[in-house]
């Protein structure tokens, strides 16, 4: 009697297992897909009728909030980071076109590299880490308190006043501080290669200004662009669907940051292929 | 300025000098323990007992969390500057040298870029997060009570895990970014393979390969760093927990990519002959 169910051989077990996983990733991919259609849908409603809360998101993106206020906020994160990146052309950029005694390309090396490598990589990290990152932050612990069907239950769209500001907010925010990152990464590889390595300002300015193209600053644009929205999409999705107490904002804050930080990479390789894979957009001979 | 008075006879002027300071000494504050900590774990490393099976399932986690995200993030990465730099080379009519710039670019810039991103992205997030939930939890706290001190039961184990796990993924780095441009260069580039390997060896050596190991070294350790203090310094329900890790991020960030152009500069004073 006892053995007319027979209990699950290991291989139905198993293969029902994998099978429930491949289900449960296939369903995350279409709840993403339709969460990042609803918030994208959203925008129009958000930026007619939750203006005040776009605005008040823009100043906190822009000026960032606790720990990272204090160290001066986005911008002088976004500044101090591309600084770093940027003076990387002249410390290895310099003294290694100095080793084949061509020292005079590194202004060159610096309009090449910045615009169409460095600023955007960088960028896009910096606004991952702390513009996506605290969304992220923000909405998981909303979720958590469960602010999130408070706001459902008063009648507030969620997705609109949420997600949908935060991506708007994002976008216009990164305007300003894209133009101050290309501006320290240009600074940062001047500076560098003409007073801390002694290169003559002339020479440096000569072929930067040779070689500096204003459609690889306005492509870069569009690429960084085109990034901060699909990493503010990914991040205010990791924190609307937060679960799991305390610990669960955590991890989704870190998960947030990781698949941004590889969807975002994808982003600026496709952007690039698809902007210069034709035809490089560059001519040696002017 | 009453609760100046209260605390301790100042004058006045000290007084409203100390409101006026309060903004920057908090920062200052947390830098400080922060150094604590961090001198704290350096001297535990050496005198007191290695906590042995948490430091394998440390390495073990971190290195599951970090390994795809730093393979998904060096295949573009490795790609869009190989591509970048290939139309450099195929203006000049040096195609073939295509193999000496991505090993150049792979084994000095973009594989500790990448680890950069990878230990501060992945593996501090996820330090952080776990960590910050057991403060959270007061796991730490019940530690105390039972007399383990928790920076040497949890801190320095996780330290040293995401040093190692620093380093290790540095070459796992380096060697699919090589692979992934090889493939590009010689499949879609049409540069021909035997070029390609010929030209690595070409500005790059053993030197920059020891440079770029003692820069992931340096980020595993400030990372390891940065992300146990987050950790067990968090407070303020479910919001601390996630701005504790959103910190770990930027500070780590912000900190390795000082150490990177720092030792880019000194190191390229010693491989350059």
């Amino acid at each position: 009697m006892t053995d007319i169910v027979s209990p699950p051989s290991d291989r139905t077990t198993r293969s029902s297992k994998v099978g429930r996983k491949l289900a449960a990733g296939w369903n995350r991919i279409g709840e993403q897909t339709r969460f990042y259609f609803l918030t994208l849908a959203a925008i129009p409603d958000a930026a007619i009728n939750y203006r005040s809360e776009v605005l008040r998101l823009i100043a906190q993106m822009g000026l960032g909030a606790g720990a990272l206020a204090a160290v001066g906020g986005t911008v002088v994160i976004v500044g101090f980071m591309t600084v770093t990146t940027g003076a990387v052309v002249a410390a290895q950029g310099y003294t290694q076109f100095q080793s084949v005694g061509v020292e005079a390309f590194t202004g060159f090396a610096s309009a090449f590299f910045i615009p169409r490598l460095i600023v955007p990589g960088t960028a896009q990290v910096t606004l991952t880490a702390t513009v996506g990152a605290g969304a992220t932050a923000q909405m998981g612990a909303m979720r958590i308190n469960e602010e999130v069907d408070a706001l459902e239950v008063i009648g507030i769209r969620s997705v609109a006043y949420l997600a949908a500001t935060r991506v708007l907010a994002g976008t216009i925010v990164v305007i300003p501080l894209y133009a101050v990152a290309l501006m320290m990464g240009f600074l940062a590889a001047r500076v560098g290669t003409t007073v801390v390595y002694g290169q003559a300002s002339g020479v440096y300015d000569h072929y930067f200004n040779t070689f500096l193209s204003t459609s690889d600053l306005v492509w870069s644009f569009v690429q960084t662009i085109s990034m901060i929205v699909v990493v503010m999409l990914i991040c205010t999705y990791y924190g609307f669907t937060a679960s799991g107490g305390p610990a669960g904002v955590g991890e989704a804050v870190g998960r947030a940051v990781r698949a941004s930080m590889v969807v975002g990479a994808l982003v600026l390789v496709a952007v690039t292929l698809a902007v210069y894979g034709q035809s490089g957009n560059f001519r040696l001979a002017g | 300025m009453e609760t100046g008075q209260a605390i301790s006879p100042l004058t006045s002027s000290t007084v409203s000098g100390l409101t006026w300071a309060r903004p920057i000494a908090k920062p200052l504050r947390g830098l400080g323990s922060f150094i604590g900590m961090s001198l704290d774990v350096l001297v535990g490393i050496f005198t007191t007992k290695l906590a042995w099976q948490e430091y394998l399932a440390q390495s073990w986690f971190v290195a599951r969390v970090s390994l795809l995200p730093a393979v998904l993030m060096m295949i573009p990465y490795a790609l869009i500057n190989t591509f970048i730099f290939n139309i450099l080379l195929g203006e000049f009519g040096a195609a073939d040298f295509s193999g000496a710039g991505a090993a150049f670019f792979n084994v000095n810039q973009i594989g500790p870029l990448v680890t950069v991103l990878v230990t501060a992205g992945a593996s501090a997030t996820a330090m952080c997060a776990d960590l910050g939930a057991r403060t959270i939890r007061e796991e730490l706290d019940a530690q105390r009570v039972m007399g383990i001190n928790p920076i040497q039961s949890l801190v320095i184990p996780r330290v040293l895990a995401a040093t190692t796990v620093s380093v290790a993924l540095m070459g796992v780095v380096v060697l699919v970014g090589m692979v992934a441009s090889f493939f590009f260069c010689t499949y879609f580039l049409h540069v021909s393979a035997g070029a390609f390997v010929a030209g690595m060896t070409v500005v790059t050596g053993l030197g920059d390969v020891v440079v770029s190991l003692v820069k992931a070294f340096l980020f595993g350790l400030g990372a390891g760093l940065i992300a146990c203090y987050k950790g067990i310094s968090v407070g303020g329900g479910p919001a601390g927990v996630g701005n504790a890790v959103n910190e770990t991020v930027v500070f780590a960030f912000m900190v390795l990519f000082t150490i990177n152009i720092i030792v880019t500069a000194v190191g390229v004073q010693f491989t350059l002959k």
